[in-house]
């Protein structure tokens, strides 16, 4: 097997699989290039590339929303594992193919490497590229700290927005999986924060400034790993990367600004 | 076929000391609580996980060895937690998907 | 009760957190489950609770796939392994001892203040043993479950819970001292 993008239809994945379709089965007609085999969705949001089929374990809509940042066309539940938290229903309104397998992760590679032309993901990130339109824009939102059922949703709209606008998807796409990093944290360690998103006719900017802990030593957090991190920083929750080398490494500009006990400010651009 | 086999058929680097022993299918996930729901004694574990709750985890459900792919970097105390219970960490800069069709390849079946 | 000899599964599986909450005025010690990160703060009466940490875990129950009978362990928040962090205490003497006879220990971590005096039953734990010991090749070696009623001070273990990195938080947070 090698990294040579061949293409295969969702529905030769389907039957290879016996999988049962959940959502979106009037797009089994689609082709995906890649397999992306994971369940740690930092990794999806890292290193899947577009166009891929996601095979994975977790069955939450977290899921669901990792693999339409990275540009996924759909997602398959292994060892019979049904959606949950409204996975099914985020699938439905973001045009994914959702399909649930009785195979384990193991049956399924096989049964799908199986299959003529298929390629193999290696990690890589999406090369930058650039391309945009004369206009301005810019829109406001709020992310509420510790609201699990709302994450991801920001992202989202924010991907919405500058997919209708008509931005090169792979630009659109490392602006919402460097926003879905910055919401996620937010979720998970701030109390709430404002985004604004703003687009000039050079620059897409996505400003985050939560009310939350804060980051001790920001130049640590940005290092990639947690092993990096101190013990205190880990005690506290950062410098376990939280994110921000995924961010950075999607965005053409990171700029990191934070206060102990007030909040973090992360500026992420991206140029057109 | 034993943990030795399959690590100098396929290349695999090991970072943890260990007795080897016989391999009886593979079990691929990234979920600890997958593993312990559904890997069985004897099987490999294919992940990309390396915190050192992944040593509990094998050591529950009795996996000959975890295989830690697309080259991540282990750390340091998962090894060193490993080499107190005897557990083998193997690790190759495969991804998941890609060793599973080399074990395949070797004949070794799912768990 | 019936004659099968269960053969366990894993059964509703539950991802979430221990929360850790801590009185400042009677400095009692609470713990529950909770789906979500919180970090909220309340008073009750004259105590004010707030949360010292956040444990990321799963709990599950257990079924016999023979007879369908399920055992439930509302009792349990998630499986704690030792790292040895305090030599005294009790788990680590008692985890030397099994690990002599090649008997690997994990801690089933519940609710506080009610297990200090409710304990988790003991045919639980030797239930959750059995779960584990029926898939493995027992003869080169076991495992045994023992309650967290066991860990001398709470306030100082350091162990950890298995969990899924990656699943409810994006990458693995130590645990910290309780202060």
């Amino acid at each position: 097997m090698e990294d040579t993008a061949g293409t295969v239809k969702i529905e030769t994945i389907k039957q290879a699989l016996g999988a049962v379709v959940l959502e979106g089965q009037d797009r089994l007609n689609a082709a995906v290039d890649h397999v992306y085999a994971s369940d740690l969705m930092s990794d999806v949001l890292a290193f899947g590339k577009p166009d891929s089929i996601l095979l994975t374990g977790l069955a939450t809509r977290q899921a669901i929303i990792s693999a339409h940042m990275a540009e996924f066309k759909g997602v398959v539940l292994i060892r019979g594992k049904r959606p949950k938290d409204g996975a099914e229903q985020f699938a439905r309104d973001n045009q994914l193919v959702l399909m649930t397998t009785e195979m384990d992760m193991y049956d399924a590679c096989v049964r799908i490497a199986a299959e003529e032309g298929m390629a193999v993901t290696h990690a890589a990130a999406a090369e930058p590229e650039s391309s945009g339109e004369d206009i301005l824009f810019s829109n406001n939102f709020t992310i509420e700290g510790s609201d699990f059922a709302k994450a991801g949703m920001v992202s989202t709209e924010v991907k919405s927005i500058l997919k209708k606008i008509g931005f090169d998807p792979k630009l659109v796409r490392r602006v919402a999986i460097s926003t879905y990093e910055g919401e996620m944290n937010v979720v998970m360690h701030a109390k709430r924060a404002a985004v604004r998103l703003q687009v000039t006719p050079k620059v897409i900017e996505i400003v985050i400034d939560d009310e939350g802990k804060g980051i001790p030593d920001v130049e640590q957090a940005m290092q990639e790993g947690f092993t990096t991190a101190t013990e205190e920083m880990r005690a506290m929750g950062f410098g376990s990367g939280m994110g921000l080398p995924n961010i950075k490494r999607n965005s053409d500009d990171l700029e990191v600004t934070s206060e102990v006990g007030l909040g973090t400010t992360l500026r992420i651009r991206f140029f057109i | 076929m034993t943990t030795k086999d399959v690590i100098e058929k396929i290349g695999l680097r090991c970072l943890s000391n260990f007795e080897h022993r016989e391999v009886e299918g593979v079990f691929v996930s990234d979920m600890l609580s997958d593993v312990m729901a559904g890997a069985k004694s004897g099987n490999l574990w294919v992940t990309v996980q390396t915190h050192k709750s992944i040593v509990p985890a094998a050591n529950l459900v009795d996996v000959s060895a975890i295989i830690i792919t697309s080259g991540k970097k282990v750390p340091q105390e998962t090894i060193d937690l490993a080499n107190q219970h005897d557990i083998a960490v193997l690790s190759t800069d495969l991804p998941s998907f890609e060793l599973v069709g080399k074990l395949y390849g070797l004949g070794l079946v799912s768990s | 009760m019936s004659e099968c000899r269960h053969r366990w599964e894993m059964a509703n599986i539950q991802f979430g957190f221990v929360v850790f909450e801590k009185c400042s005025h009677c400095n009692n010690l609470r713990t529950y489950f909770s789906l979500d990160d919180t970090w909220d703060e309340y008073r009750e009466g004259d105590c004010l609770w707030s949360i010292v940490e956040n444990a990321q875990t799963f709990r599950f129950d257990l079924k016999c796939r023979e007879c369908n009978h399920l055992e439930t362990f509302q009792d349990l928040m998630g499986l704690l392994y030792c790292t040895s962090c305090l030599p005294d205490c009790e788990v680590e003497v008692v985890r030397k001892r099994y690990e002599a006879e090649k008997t690997w220990v994990l801690v089933a971590f519940g609710f506080l203040p009610q297990a200090r005096t409710r304990p988790i039953e003991e045919r639980k734990l030797d239930i959750l043993s059995e779960y584990f010991n029926q898939r493995r090749d027992t003869k080169r070696s076991r495992i045994k479950i023992i309650s967290f009623n066991l860990i001398s001070d709470l306030s100082r273990c350091r162990g950890e819970f298995i969990h899924d990195v990656g699943m409810l938080s994006q990458e693995p947070e130590e645990r910290k001292h309780l202060l």
